[in-house]
């Protein structure tokens, strides 16, 4: 048996020798073309005029391309609404305007040069406050609620409201967007691209260049990382390539490279949200009203759903008993903001994690039974504010599991006492949780097909509709597929990720690949083990695998199966109602899980270090515990990343200054937490593939845990009234405040 | 003279002329040799994804450091042995890759060349900290944990290079070329220092191209082609380290990795500042000249310099003059240096017992990360007063500073919080920093005002 092993990454020895194949190391093709694009300096403009002609009179240049050339302009994974080339009006820095084929880099950089465009530069809105004060929005808010918000906090001992602010976030996957196209017969497209969503790849350059989706192939072998930052916006790159291919009828391949990677996409979303919170004299909240404001950038890409997401997040693992949660998708003039590992979860999960924080301080009492006693329980204390039972609930034990293990009492006493000795650092301690639903919103992404041959030799191919981004979900199903058929591991081979092989198939995304695809896999092998086992009867005998597939063959039993999963039970409408809102039974399951951090602050330079991280997580039975584990660690740093240093600083004319390693600082080896205890409990999911739970994003959001802990050592010096604190908190974000609370508290004290 | 470069890759000989020396190592590698195992990511030496190993001679061996090929060129290999992750094991899987397999240490895989040939570097370089050794890798899946776990469970274990590649074959075919200067189109590399003076003089806006870590981002990133380069390379007596009386003397190629070590036990207060500077594959690369030249006003090793009274040696074709490090800089980028002259050697006084030296770094994340600020302080006192005090910032002017008009405030005062707190002040009126990508004049500001505070807990109590 090989599930609940730890089997090492399916592609570990191509990684760990070079050779792992990415799209840019595919070797170069006879007569293929370098493709790139000429993006716009400005946010918001008018094209005045456009002149590509002398870019086409450049030697070495084989194609420029407009808008004009493509047969349909609109794409867009949820509303069509983004233009893949400006028509006439550019909507963010870094949208693409005119598409360069050429034989050298050399002449792709002299073609650049030489169009000539006159630009009617407009003013643009940058920031979600300027969007709000224009009434600039994409679509219209919604809602969730629950009870009577504003009885609650005219009967609540205390309310507290305040404005959380989070900064956007890069994906910075090392492998930036890449696709290379190879011209077929009769019209036909092979892409091969780096994506999440080879289907929508596919969708968008049939549909552009006016092509059935049966003459575009997709293929994703892997990615160098995708993050949620493939999921739609990998479609740009793959269409700009087949478009070159279908004009020239040659192979074409474009390579992002870094910065400009990180100056055009989408990032995670920056979210300005209201909030206002009633509560007892005790700490137990009895209402809360939060106004979660998205920054969506210039066109909806993903963010209504990233928003239903926020939303359905913004109670986190606590019981509230009158909600009021609007949502409401800012449309700036940045580029669109897209999916990021926990599509929104996070921004929701802290918001919340911050009101408990600050009615902790608000009252002088411990947040952990602040959040202890909020926690979701037994009946009536279960239900979701959109209606859903929190079933199989382990969040009370990973509470009290995690205080435990982890000396949590000691340890906030120790931070007390070095508080108030120290003259030089501050510390901050705090254990939060994470409750994160496991499906798409959205019902009908929730399926997944596999195909899975097995040869006259024995061995095995199965292809999914999964893409892998080293997220192990090719070793997974390789581990599912070899139990089911009761077949050696090294027998089963996961093939390259093909519209060819898995149509229709929705996007790696949601954490829920290995589900949905593990369980089409598991479906196509129960019924190949089914007509083996029906041979072997009729034989009898021991045969070898070997052999019992011979003799199937011989017997003519096809060998050869597909596999369907459509995820049971999940529902979700949004009512049109304002009073309502959405309500349903979104998720499948809940992933869950408790961290507890301590942080030691510099109080003169504002740097921080995260001295000790311990986290504990309901992952159900793990089909394979090193993958997963890789998932929790990284998971949370990458988090780590998005709440301490990752700051996006842009320019008053909305130009990215991080755009690349030197100046957008990711998590580095010495910033891993000195303590760094992962751990989860025994406790299978009754209702998913092999017991499991899916993985991929909570780990992320369980790094709140650290923002609180820095929110909480600023209460040291915030004078008895809460520490505001933005999110990431950088050094400089720190320093600023403990300075203006110490200058704030020597100027009451004077 | 010769009119190519000679390497070797992977054991093989490989000779390279015309403008294919100008080529990045990284490209090189990838396009003409369709070795695809080297990633390139950032193209700016930031994230280690492109790191190989570079061996040159020392001695009758070759030695072997890690480097970021994307910002070395191909001019700058000459008589040098690449290895990649597709030669580190000569065919075999080697104890670190094993390791990484085994530990999860690989995830989507872009980074895993890199810190494969990154933890091989360790090996070379007898580095047990794992951390240390991956300083200059960035991997976005892992969270780090499982390839630290790989490189301690590995480093025992791995072969060294030469174990693999045996030097002497390598040495015995680069011999002949040893003895000869080379000269390409603009590129020169010669073979004593009166050659290089000569050249530079003829070409005033050559560029000396030593590590060519910042040459590299120029290059790469700014499409900066150069009007002439001048290699040291070949030029003996400035690879020396030694200490002079009680001055340090630092040659001009002695990269920064070399300076870290002689300087571990001799100031010790530098060696945070020195680990925080930058990766190993940087360090290995980059020179204290270079530093130095490039005349960053964040240069983590300056504001040392300044408090320290460093002196340059420059010499030309009238000889040797000295300049102080502090005088050196006339403006933002703009140099004390005629067209003639090449910094030679770095003179540094050391600290004296009755110093007290403290030395600060501020940047977004504590390590490899360009500074936001940097200051350096150096006391004198007798008992509870100050004798003298010298205080360098970086990050809040054009160049490194020197602030006087504190530096004169301290002097003779009782040392005391309070001292220090004015003295903040003081300090925060004499400089007038701006707001960029590494921080608000604000938060500059007022990190020159609280680092006298730091330096008084820090220092004084």
């Amino acid at each position: 048996m090989y599930i609940g092993k730890d089997v090492p990454h399916d592609s570990a020895l191509g990684h760990v020798t070079g050779r792992s194949l990415y799209v840019d190391d595919m070797p170069r093709l006879a007569h293929e073309l370098i493709v790139d694009f000429l993006w716009s300096p400005h946010a918001h403009a008018t094209i005045l005029s456009l002149d590509v002609e002398p870019a086409r009179a450049i030697e070495g240049v084989a194609g420029v391309y407009t808008y004009r050339d493509l047969r349909h302009n609109r794409l867009g994974p949820i509303d069509q609404d983004e233009p893949l080339l400006v028509e006439d009006t550019v909507m963010f820095r870094g949208q693409p305007i005119v598409v360069i084929a050429a034989e050298s880099r050399e002449a792709i950089r002299a073609a650049k040069a030489a169009i000539r465009i006159e630009y009617g530069v407009l003013r643009p809105i940058l920031t979600i406050e300027d969007a709000i004060a224009a009434n600039s929005y994409l679509g219209e808010s919604r809602f969730i609620r629950r009870g009577d918000v504003d009885a609650a906090f005219a009967s609540a001992d205390h309310v507290i409201e305040g404005i959380f602010e989070n900064g956007g976030q890069d994906h910075f996957y090392l492998e930036s967007q890449a696709a290379l196209a190879t011209p077929g017969e009769l019209g036909a497209l092979t892409v091969l691209s780096s994506t999440q969503h080879p289907t929508e790849v596919q969708e968008v350059i049939a549909h552009l260049l006016g092509l059935d989706m049966s003459q575009v192939v997709v293929q994703t072998k892997r990615m160098g990382g995708g993050f949620g930052g493939k999921e739609a916006q990998a479609t740009h790159p793959a269409v700009m390539v087949a478009l070159v291919a279908q004009k020239l009828g040659r192979p074409a391949r474009i390579v992002y490279d870094k910065d400009s990677d990180m100056h055009v996409t989408g990032k995670r979303h920056p979210f300005r949200n209201r909030y206002r919170a009633g509560f007892t004299r005790a700490g137990e909240l009895v209402a809360l009203r939060v106004e979660l404001y998205s920054d969506g950038g210039a066109y909806a890409d993903l963010s209504p759903a990233v928003m239903a997401r926020a939303m359905t997040h913004a109670e986190n693992a606590y019981f509230i008993p009158n909600v009021d949660i609007r949502g409401t998708v800012c449309r700036t003039n940045m580029p669109p903001n897209t999916a990021f590992r926990g599509f929104g979860g996070p921004q929701g999960v802290a918001t919340i994690e911050n009101v408990l924080e600050e009615i902790a301080q608000f009252l002088g009492k411990d947040a952990y039974d602040i959040r202890r006693a909020n926690c979701y329980g037994d009946e009536p204390r279960n239900t979701t504010p959109y209606c859903q039972v929190v079933e199989n609930n382990t969040l009370p034990r990973l509470f009290t599991e995690l205080a435990d293990r982890c000396d949590y009492r000691a340890r906030m006493k120790a931070v007390r006492a070095f508080n108030a000795e120290s003259k030089t650092q501050l510390k901050g301690l705090a254990l939060t949780a994470v409750k994160f639903g496991i499906s798409f919103n959205t019902k009908f992404l929730n399926q997944a097909s596999a195909l899975v041959n097995i040869y006259l030799d024995g061995s095995v191919q199965v292809s999914t509709g999964a893409t892998e981004m080293g997220q192990g979900v090719n070793t997974k199903i390789r581990q599912l597929v070899a139990d089911t058929l009761g077949v050696q591991l090294e027998r089963v081979q996961v093939m390259v990720t093909s519209t060819e092989k898995s149509n229709n198939a929705s996007a790696t995304a949601a954490s829920s690949a290995a589900d949905l695809n593990g369980s089409a896999a598991v479906d196509a092998c129960s019924r190949l083990r089914a007509r083996l086992d029906e041979v072997l009867e009729r034989h009898g005998g021991n045969p070898s695998w070997e052999e019992l597939v011979m003799l199937a063959y011989h017997d003519r039993v096809s060998l050869g199966e597909r596999g369907f999963y459509a995820t049971p039970r999940i529902d979700w409408t949004w009512l049109s109602s304002a009073n309502t809102g959405g309500y349903g039974h979104p998720f499948l399951y809940f992933t869950m899980g408790t961290a507890c951090s301590e942080v030691l602050i510099d109080r003169f330079t504002g740097t921080m270090k995260v001295l000790r991280s311990d986290v504990l997580m309901d992952i159900g039975r793990p089909i394979n515990p090193g993958v997963d584990r890789g998932q929790l660690v990284g998971g949370f740093i990458q988090g780590m990343g998005w709440v301490t240093t990752e700051e996006l600083r842009y320019t008053e004319s909305g130009e990215l200054l991080s755009h690349s390693p030197t100046t957008y600082k990711i998590p580095n080896v010495h910033d891993v937490p000195e303590v760094f205890n992962v751990d989860w409990i025994e406790h299978e999911n009754p209702v998913n593939v092999a017991g499991s739970k899916a993985v991929g994003e909570p780990p992320l959001l369980m790094a709140i845990s650290v923002w609180c802990a820095a929110k909480h050592a600023l209460s040291f010096v915030a004078n008895g009234t809460p520490a505001r604190l933005r999110l990431p908190a950088t050094n400089e974000e720190l320093l600023m405040r403990i300075t203006e609370y110490t200058k704030r508290g020597a100027a009451v004290a004077g | 003279m010769r009119d190519y470069v000679i390497l070797h890759v992977n054991g093989e000989p490989v000779r390279v002329t015309g403008d294919g020396i100008f080529e990045s190592l990284s490209r090189f590698l990838r396009v003409r040799r369709g070795a695809a195992g080297t990633k390139v990511v950032c193209e700016e030496g930031d994230c280690g994804a492109c790191t190989v190993l570079i061996g040159r001679r020392d001695g009758d061996r070759l030695r072997y450091r890690a480097v970021n090929s994307c910002i070395q060129f191909v001019f700058q290999l000459d008589l040098a042995h690449v290895v990649t992750v597709e030669g580190l094991g000569a065919g075999a899987l080697t104890p670190v890759q094993d390791a990484m397999v085994r530990c999860h240490g690989a995830q989507c895989g872009y980074c895993t060349p890199g810190f494969v040939m990154a933890i091989a570097g360790m090996c070379e370089e007898e580095e047990t900290d794992a951390a240390r050794g991956i300083t200059g890798n960035l991997c976005r899946c892992t969270g780090y944990e499982p390839i630290v776990k790989a490189a301690n469970e590995s480093f025992a274990t791995q072969k060294r290079m030469d174990a693999v590649y045996p030097s002497a074959p390598i040495l015995e075919r680069i011999a002949e070329h040893e003895r000869t200067p080379v000269r390409i189109a603009n590129f020169f590399k010669p073979k004593t220092l009166a050659d290089a003076i000569a050249f530079k003089s003829e070409q005033p806006r050559c560029v000396i191209v030593q590590g060519g870590t910042d040459f590299g981002v120029w290059c790469n990133k700014r499409n900066f082609v150069p009007p002439a380069v001048l290699s040291l390379d070949g030029v003996e007596g400035l690879s020396d380290i030694s200490v002079d009386g009680r001055e340090l003397v630092v040659g001009a190629r002695v990269p920064l990795a070399e300076f870290e070590r002689a300087v571990r036990d001799l100031v010790p207060e530098l060696r945070e500042i020195m680990d925080r500077f930058g990766s190993p594959q940087i360090k290995n690369a980059g020179t204290l000249a270079g530093n130095i030249a490039n005349a960053s006003p964040i240069a983590d090793t300056l504001p040392f310099l300044y408090v320290t009274g460093a002196t340059l040696e420059l010499t030309g074709l009238a000889g040797i003059r000295r300049v102080a490090v502090a005088d050196f800089y006339k403006g933002y980028k703009t140099l004390d240096l005629r067209a003639d002259e090449i910094i030679t050697r770095v003179r540094i006084p050391l600290p004296s017992d009755g110093d007290t030296l403290r030395l600060y770094k501020v940047s977004k994340r504590s390590h490899l990360d360009i500074s936001s600020f940097t200051a350096a302080m150096l006391m004198r006192r007798t008992d509870g007063r100050i004798d003298s005090m010298r205080v360098a910032y970086g990050g809040v002017g054009p160049v490194v500073l020197r602030l006087g008009k504190t530096e004169e405030f301290l002097k003779g005062k009782a040392i005391s919080a309070e001292t220090f707190a004015e003295a903040g002040e003081i300090a925060r009126g004499e400089i007038a920093p701006i707001s960029d990508v590494r921080g608000a004049r604000e938060f500059r500001l007022q990190l020159a005002e609280n680092a006298l505070c730091r330096f008084y807990y820090d220092a004084c109590l």
